[in-house]
């Protein structure tokens, strides 16, 4: 898959590329309007990264421009320092797929592409395979074997985050930002998030073995896969 | 009172005092001045009469009261009990007389004197009545002057000053009363000849336009101070992240990482929080939801119910009203979600927490009581103070979510009041100002 980062600060860019560039994704760069407009009118992306505050425009005047482009299906993901309420309502009925208010976490960036990507492509399998619990996104569900595991909305949440970002520590401040959203105030005691885990682990260790589930003392979390 | 009326009454009052003064005051003088004449040829008549006194004369006035030797209207001698050294006194005095069966008011001279060895009263009048009549007619006149003078001045100050002050009112319904964002302030100037309206005229919009740059000029700190520091947090951020993705880290590493990582959360928290705070203050969000304050709640309650249960604490609902109202529906659930999960956060295990409302003179209420930690009456006097923070042993706090509630409820014209007792709990009282 390949992305289009549309981001006038060089070393956010440069560290967005290094991070999606690891994930298998292809990445392009450009960093005024201008620029932007060429590379969007010769090619098709999955995934355009807009910022807003642009030197030579507002983010805003160029995604008009591209959604008049006729047949068209690039996912357009706002990134912006402004995080007025206001403008996330705005970019989102201006038809972008979805907004992230800076600073953002780079895993929090990669749930949003992967959740965007089932949504426009409806994969065939809406499941996730993992040590033999299947993860149903769009029903979001859980099974072991045949047999269904209940789960709380937020337990699911946090599941799926961390089966999504695999093989990395998800800091508990990271998981609480994605599982209450960026409910102000309320990220101070992310140790909260730990009751939920504990929980979780509870009820997915009824039916077999959880090594896999990894706490990592005074950080976060991890699933190794 | 609006000062066009109070100029037209202060007008009416100093004119009714003039013209009251003025009539006053040539009724006295007439009086004086006439009755000094009358007193001058009385005081002659009478010389006369005694220097021309005889005998038959004497008789004459004492048998026929109408036998009249001076011109004068009314002539009096009457004898009295012998003095020998009768006194020289001339008395004055207005009294009412009957002369030819007409009863009129006359000035009296009284004087006493001796003739041959009887004493004698002498009294001479002279009919004031005319005096009188004049006195009758410069008061009604006074009173038919006073009352048209009144009534045209009235008339005429009412219209001029309304024509006077007219640009006045102009300057304070345009310029100050119907202003209610500086960013609308109407520059253009009002038409008036009075130097000292063009004065307030030019004050006012020269204030404004200071106002109004001043506005300007924070939001766009605003705006740049977001851009300026979550711009570079957020390279950091990605940095760090990126950084942890390295397989070579030792553990002390990662865990400083982490570390800085949720330093660096904090600080984004907190510029987040007060660019919040500035942007209600400045008045940079709409009312334009129609929110329906239980809705919220329960809301916000579904987001919290893992709090609740971890701290098993009974939630009573007690909302009985349907109350809606226009306001921004992100900042009300914001401003509730904040007092909501104090409430919880202070409260004690097992405490409970109690949401109740009602409708008291047309206003409606909602308070959040829980049984927690409380506070003392300093704190409650400091607690919507910016990163003034309750000592809790359990959670961080950044001492900025009552600084929070308090910028969006004044915002939504909302008060907001506390009361507590240490150990006991507090409850929060809200107060929607708008009216049913």
């Amino acid at each position: 898959m390949n992305v289009l980062i549309v981001e006038d600060e060089k070393s956010l860019a440069l560290e967005i590329d290094e991070f999606l560039s690891r994930e298998g994704f292809t990445v392009e760069h450009a960093r005024t309007r201008r620029s932007a407009e060429e590379k969007i009118f010769v090619n098709n992306y999955d995934f355009i990264l807009l910022d807003l505050g642009l030197p030579d425009s507002d983010g805003f005047d160029l995604l008009k421009v591209f959604k008049k482009l006729p047949d068209r299906d690039d996912a357009v993901i706002i990134l912006t320092a402004r995080g007025a309420i206001d403008d996330r309502i705005h970019g989102l009925e201006a038809g972008a797929d979805d907004y992230l208010p800076k600073p953002f976490s780079l895993n929090e960036l990669l749930a949003r592409i992967h959740a965007i990507t089932r949504r426009k492509h409806k994969l065939d399998s809406n499941e996730i395979n993992i040590k033999g619990y299947r993860i149903n996104i769009q029903n979001r569900t859980v099974y072991y074997n045949e047999e269904r595991i209940n789960l709380t909305k937020k337990e699911f949440e946090i599941f799926n985050y961390l089966v999504l970002n695999k093989n990395r520590v998800i800091s508990r401040t990271n998981l609480t930002e994605h599982v209450w959203g960026d409910v102000l105030e309320i990220n101070s005691d992310s140790n909260f998030v730990d009751v939920h885990v504990k929980n979780l682990r509870k009820k997915l260790s009824q039916f077999a073995p959880v090594d896999w589930f990894e706490t990592v003392r005074s950080i976060g979390y991890r699933i190794n896969i | 009172m609006k000062l066009q009326f109070k100029l037209a009454l202060y007008n009416t009052l100093t004119k009714i005092a003039v013209i009251l003064f003025t009539g006053l005051f040539t009724l006295l003088a007439i009086e004086k001045l006439s009755v000094n004449h009358i007193e001058a040829r009385l005081d002659k008549s009478k010389d006369m009469v005694i220097r021309q006194m005889s005998a038959s004369e004497i008789k004459n006035l004492i048998d026929q009261p109408d036998y009249n030797i001076l011109n004068q209207e009314y002539v009096l001698i009457k004898p009295i009990a012998f003095d020998p050294a009768p006194t020289n006194a001339i008395k004055y005095r207005t009294e009412q007389r009957v002369v030819d069966n007409n009863s009129e008011i006359y000035r009296i001279l009284t004087a006493h004197f001796n003739f041959k060895n009887q004493t004698y009263l002498l009294e001479i009048g002279e009919s004031i009545e005319s005096i009188e009549d004049l006195k009758t007619i410069i008061k009604q006149f006074t009173l038919v002057v006073l009352i048209i003078a009144l009534a045209l001045t009235l008339a005429s100050d009412l219209i001029f000053t309304k024509y006077l002050l007219s640009p006045f009112y102009k300057i304070i319904d345009r310029k100050l009363i119907k202003v209610n964002d500086p960013l609308n302030f109407d520059y253009e100037k009002v038409k008036t000849s009075t130097q000292d309206f063009n004065l307030l005229d030019d004050s006012i919009s020269s204030l404004m336009k200071k106002i109004t740059d001043l506005f300007l000029l924070e939001k766009q700190f605003i705006a740049n101070v977001s851009h300026e520091l979550l711009t570079p947090i957020s390279i950091i951020s990605s940095r760090l992240e990126n950084l942890m993705l390295q397989e070579n880290l030792s553990e002390e590493a990662e865990n400083k990482l982490f570390a800085s990582l949720k330093t660096l959360n904090r600080l984004k928290s907190i510029i987040n929080s007060l660019l919040l705070i500035s942007k209600v203050e400045n008045h940079q969000f709409n009312k334009t939801d129609t929110v329906k304050i239980s809705d919220v709640l329960a809301e916000i309650m579904e987001e919290l119910e893992d709090r609740v249960e971890n701290k098993k604490i009974q939630f009573h609902n007690r909302i009985a009203y349907q109350y809606s109202m226009m306001a921004n529906r992100a900042l009300i659930h914001t401003l509730l979600f904040n007092i909501v999960n104090n409430a919880i956060k202070y409260n004690a295990v097992k405490g409970h927490l109690v949401i109740s409302d009602d409708v008291v003179n047309n206003t409606y209420r909602l308070q959040i009581a829980d049984t927690g930690v409380g506070m003392e009456p300093e704190q409650i006097e400091k607690a919507f103070n910016r990163f003034e923070k309750l000592e809790s042993d359990e959670m961080e706090s950044f001492g900025l979510g009552l600084a929070i509630v308090k910028s969006i409820a004044t915002f939504h014209n909302i008060s907001i009041d506390i009361q507590s007792n240490r150990g006991k709990g507090t409850t929060f009282t809200l107060t929607f100002n708008s009216k049913i």
